[in-house]
C-alpha cells in the first residue's frame, strides 16, 4: 500500500483539530466564568485593585502639595517642597541604608530558610514538628518584649550594633522564608536531581544546574519576603541598632510624629513603597530558569 | 529515595553532620554564658578638672544626639547650624531622629542593664520633664557637669525655670537649651474679639459651641491645659502649692473638674471625644474645625503659617493671668563614650551666636535661655535685632506673668482624675 501525502491537507487537519477536542487537549476549561459571573469577576477584581490603589492617591497628591488646607479637594499649590524637605531630613542616606540592610537580610535568610524547608519537607529531621514550631516562634512572640530582652543579651555579648540588627532581622525573616520554601518543596520532584545523578552529574553540578534553576522562582519569592522584613522594620533597627543605622522607617516615623511635615512624609512613604513594588514586578515575571542549560 | 554517590565515603558526611550541631551548641552556650556574667554597677562617667581638659578629650569624638524628629525646622537647625559649629571644635555631631524621646531612654536603660557602662550609643538627648525625672530616678544621667561649661555664665543661676525641671531639681545633670511658653492660639478671622483671660476662653467656648477643644490627658499639651485651668479656678498659681499633697489635691481639684464638666457639652463633638494628641488638635485647627487651640511650642507656629499648614490669620493669645512656662535641656547619659564631646556641643549650643540663630523665627524661633539683662550691650543688640514674627509675640511679652510648672507628681494625679471624671462622663 502506498501512502500519498498530497491528499492530506495540513490546514484542514489543523482546523479539524481545533474543533475536535481530544482527551488531554487544551480547550475552554469549565472553571472559566461566563456571562454575569464573568462581569462580576471583572468588577470585583477592579474594586479590589481600586481598594489597594486608593490609599496611594492622597500620598501622591501630598508629595507634590506645597500648600493644601482643609476645604480644598486638591492641593492649592504644587511643587517640590516635600522632596526638598525629605532630602534635607536625610532621606537619601536612609534609603541607601534601608536597601543595604534589606538585601543583606534577604541574602542570609533565604538560603537558610531554603535549607530548613528542604530538610523538613523530606521528613528526615527528627522532632520535625517541634523544630517547625521553634522556627516560627520569632513571628509568634510579641516583638517589643522579645527585642528589649534580646538586646540586653546582644549588648552583654558585645555584638556590634549593626551585626545585631542583621542577626535579629534574619531570625524574624527565617519563618517567612522557611514557610514559602516548604510550599515550593512540597511540589518539587526529586526525580530531576536523581536523574541528573544517575547520568553522572556530581552533587554540586546537580545543585547548580538542576536544583537551583528549578526552585529559582520560589527562592525569589522568599527573598522578597525577607527583603520586606528588613525594609519595613522600625523597632529592631532603632533599639538594637542604637542609632548606627538610620533607615527609612526611622525617618518616616519621626517625621510623621510632628505636624506640618505631610508632604515630606508622603515623599518618604512613596520612596519606601516603590522598591518593593519594582521587586514584586520582577518576581511576577520570573519563571524557572532553563535547567541544565549549557554555557 | 534519593540516590547517594557510591564513591563518596559515607563516614565523612556523618562526621560532618555530628560536628556541626555540636559546634553550634557550643557557640550558643559561650554566648549565653558571657551574656549572663556581666556586672551591673552604675557608672559615674569621667572626671574633668577644667574646660581645657574637656576640650582635649573631646577632640575627634563623634556625638550622637538623639532628638524627637517631628520638627523639620529643628532638624535643619541642628544639621545646618549647630553641627558645623561643633565640627569647628573638633566634634562631629550626628542626629538620631526618634519618634519618642522614651526610645532614647529605653536604649540607655538596656545598656546599663547589660553592664555596658562606658560605650553607650546615646551621647546627648533633648529632654525635659517626665523623661528627665525617669532618668534621674534610674541614676542614668551624667551629673555635675554644667558648671564646667564656659557659656553657663550667661545663664541666670536663680532662674526657677532652669534650676528645676517640672519640680525635679536639675543638679547639674542637664544643660538648658531653650525655653517654651504655653500659649493659646486663635484664628483672628473667626475670633475678631478674643478673650483675655483663661476663664474668658472657657466662656468664649460656651458661647461658640463646637469651636473649641483640648487634647485628652495624659497628652503633654492636654495635661498642661488642665494645670492652666487649675491655676485659673484656684484664683492664680500662687494659690496652688507646687509640691503635691493629697490635701491640696482634694481641696483644689473639684473646682477644676466641675468647670470642665460644665464646659464639655460646648466642646467639639459635644465633648464626646477629644483629640488624642496635640498634633491632632493642631490638625483640627488647621482644617478650620475649631477656632482656638493651645500649644507648648509656639516657636513652630511661624513656620507652620508660612508653609501654609495654618491659616495666615493665626495669632497667639496673650492672657492676663499668664501661662505656664518650661525649659528643655540637653542630658548626657552616664554611660556615653563621648561625654567630653557632648559637653562641647551643649556649651556651643549655649553660645550667644547659636542662641540668636535658633531664636530667629526663620530658623527655628526657640526662645533663648540666656539672661538677656546680664548680656553685654553688643550681644543684647543681636537679640533685639531679631525679626519679629507676625504670629508669635516676643518672649518678654509672651512670658509676662509666667506661671511656674507644678511638681511632676501633680501631673499623673490630675490626668487620672480627668480620665475618670471627664472622659468617662
Amino acid at each position: 500500500m502506498t501512502v500519498t501525502t498530497t491528499s492530506v491537507d495540513l490546514d484542514t487537519a489543523r482546523s479539524n483539530q481545533q474543533q475536535r477536542r481530544m482527551p488531554g487537549d487544551h480547550g475552554r476549561p469549565l472553571t472559566q466564568s461566563r456571562g454575569l459571573a464573568r462581569a462580576l469577576r471583572i468588577l470585583s477584581t477592579a474594586l479590589i485593585a481600586l481598594w489597594f490603589a486608593l490609599p496611594f492617591l492622597p500620598l501622591v497628591l501630598w508629595s507634590f502639595a506645597d500648600q493644601w488646607m482643609h476645604p480644598a479637594a486638591f492641593p492649592m499649590e504644587t511643587g517640590t517642597d516635600g522632596l526638598t524637605a525629605a532630602i534635607a531630613n536625610g532621606g537619601g542616606r536612609a534609603f541607601l541604608h534601608s536597601l543595604a540592610l534589606s538585601l543583606v537580610v534577604a541574602a542570609i535568610a533565604t538560603p537558610l530558610g531554603a535549607m530548613a524547608a528542604r530538610a523538613l519537607s523530606r521528613g528526615q529531621v527528627r522532632f520535625g514538628k517541634a523544630i517547625t514550631v521553634l522556627l516560627f516562634s520569632p513571628v509568634m512572640l510579641p516583638p517589643f518584649a522579645a527585642v528589649l530582652g534580646l538586646n540586653v543579651l546582644l549588648l552583654r555579648a558585645w555584638v556590634p550594633p549593626v551585626v545585631g540588627v542583621v542577626l535579629v532581622l534574619v531570625a524574624v525573616a527565617i519563618p517567612y522564608t522557611t514557610f514559602s520554601m516548604r510550599a515550593a518543596y512540597a511540589a518539587y520532584d526529586d526525580g530531576f536531581d536523581e536523574a541528573a545523578r544517575t547520568l553522572g552529574a556530581s552533587s554540586r553540578l546537580t545543585l547548580w544546574r538542576i536544583h537551583l534553576p528549578l526552585i529559582a522562582p520560589a527562592l525569589a519569592r522568599s527573598a522578597f519576603l525577607a527583603f520586606l522584613v528588613g525594609w519595613s522594620d522600625y523597632l529592631i533597627t532603632l533599639v538594637v541598632g542604637g542609632g548606627h543605622l538610620v533607615t527609612l522607617p526611622l525617618i518616616i516615623a519621626s517625621s510623621a510624629s510632628g505636624v506640618g511635615n505631610e508632604s515630606s512624609v508622603a515623599v518618604l512613604s512613596l520612596s519606601a513603597v516603590i522598591p518593593p513594588l519594582i521587586l514584586l514586578g520582577l518576581i511576577a515575571r520570573s519563571r524557572n530558569l532553563d535547567p541544565g542549560r549549557q554555557r | 529515595m534519593p540516590i547517594r554517590n557510591p564513591f563518596r565515603p559515607q563516614h565523612s558526611t556523618t562526621a560532618r553532620r555530628r560536628i556541626l550541631p555540636v559546634l553550634a551548641t557550643a557557640a550558643l552556650t559561650v554566648l549565653a554564658l558571657s551574656a549572663c556574667s556581666a556586672p551591673t554597677t552604675t557608672p559615674r562617667g569621667p572626671e574633668f578638672f577644667d574646660w581645657a581638659d574637656v576640650q582635649v578629650a573631646a577632640d575627634g569624638q563623634t556625638v550622637k544626639l538623639w532628638m524627637w524628629g517631628g520638627d523639620d525646622q529643628g532638624n535643619a537647625y541642628v544639621d545646618d547650624v549647630l553641627a558645623p559649629a561643633a565640627a569647628a571644635q573638633g566634634v562631629t555631631l550626628e542626629r538620631v531622629p526618634i519618634a519618642d524621646t522614651k526610645d532614647a531612654l529605653n536604649r540607655v536603660f538596656t545598656e546599663l542593664q547589660a553592664g555596658r557602662n562606658t560605650d553607650g550609643a546615646v551621647d546627648l538627648v533633648w529632654i525635659n520633664g517626665d523623661n528627665f525625672r525617669t532618668g534621674k530616678q534610674a541614676d542614668a544621667w551624667f551629673c555635675e557637669w554644667t558648671d564646667l561649661l564656659p557659656n553657663m555664665t550667661a545663664v541666670s543661676a536663680t532662674d526657677p525655670l532652669l534650676t528645676e525641671d517640672f519640680g525635679t531639681p536639675v543638679d547639674g545633670c542637664e544643660a538648658p537649651w531653650h525655653k517654651a511658653q504655653f500659649s493659646f492660639v486663635y484664628n483672628s478671622a473667626t475670633v475678631p474679639d478674643p478673650p483675655t483671660t483663661i476663664e474668658g476662653i472657657l466662656e468664649w467656648a460656651e458661647a461658640n459651641p463646637g469651636r473649641f477643644t483640648y487634647p485628652a490627658a495624659p497628652d503633654f499639651t492636654g495635661s498642661a491645659f488642665l494645670r492652666s485651668v487649675l491655676y485659673s479656678e484656684s484664683g492664680g498659681y500662687e494659690n496652688v502649692p507646687s509640691t503635691f499633697s493629697d490635701e491640696a489635691f482634694d481641696e483644689l481639684s473639684p473646682a477644676l473638674f466641675d468647670r470642665l464638666d460644665a464646659l464639655a457639652p460646648s466642646l467639639w463633638r459635644e465633648g464626646s471625644t477629644y483629640p488624642a494628641t496635640s498634633e491632632q488638635l493642631t490638625k483640627l485647627f488647621a482644617d478650620g474645625e475649631i477656632d482656638m487651640m493651645m500649644t507648648y511650642g509656639p516657636a513652630t507656629l511661624t513656620a507652620l503659617v508660612e508653609n501654609g499648614t495654618l491659616p495666615d490669620t493665626t495669632r497667639v493669645l496673650t492672657v492676663d493671668d499668664g501661662t505656664l512656662g518650661n525649659a528643655s535641656f540637653f542630658g548626657i547619659p552616664s554611660n556615653s563614650g563621648n561625654i567630653a564631646g557632648a559637653m562641647v556641643v551643649a556649651n556651643e549650643a549655649l553660645s550667644v551666636e547659636q542662641q540668636v540663630a535658633k531664636a530667629d523665627p526663620a530658623v527655628w524661633g526657640q526662645f533663648t535661655v540666656l539672661d538677656l539683662d546680664a548680656l553685654s550691650a553688643d550681644d543684647r543688640a543681636l537679640f533685639d535685632a531679631l525679626p519679629q514674627s507676625p504670629v508669635v509675640p516676643s518672649f518678654d511679652i509672651l512670658s509676662q506673668n509666667a506661671n511656674p510648672e507644678l511638681s511632676a507628681e501633680w501631673v499623673p494625679a490630675l490626668d487620672d482624675a480627668w480620665r475618670t471624671r471627664i472622659a468617662a462622663r
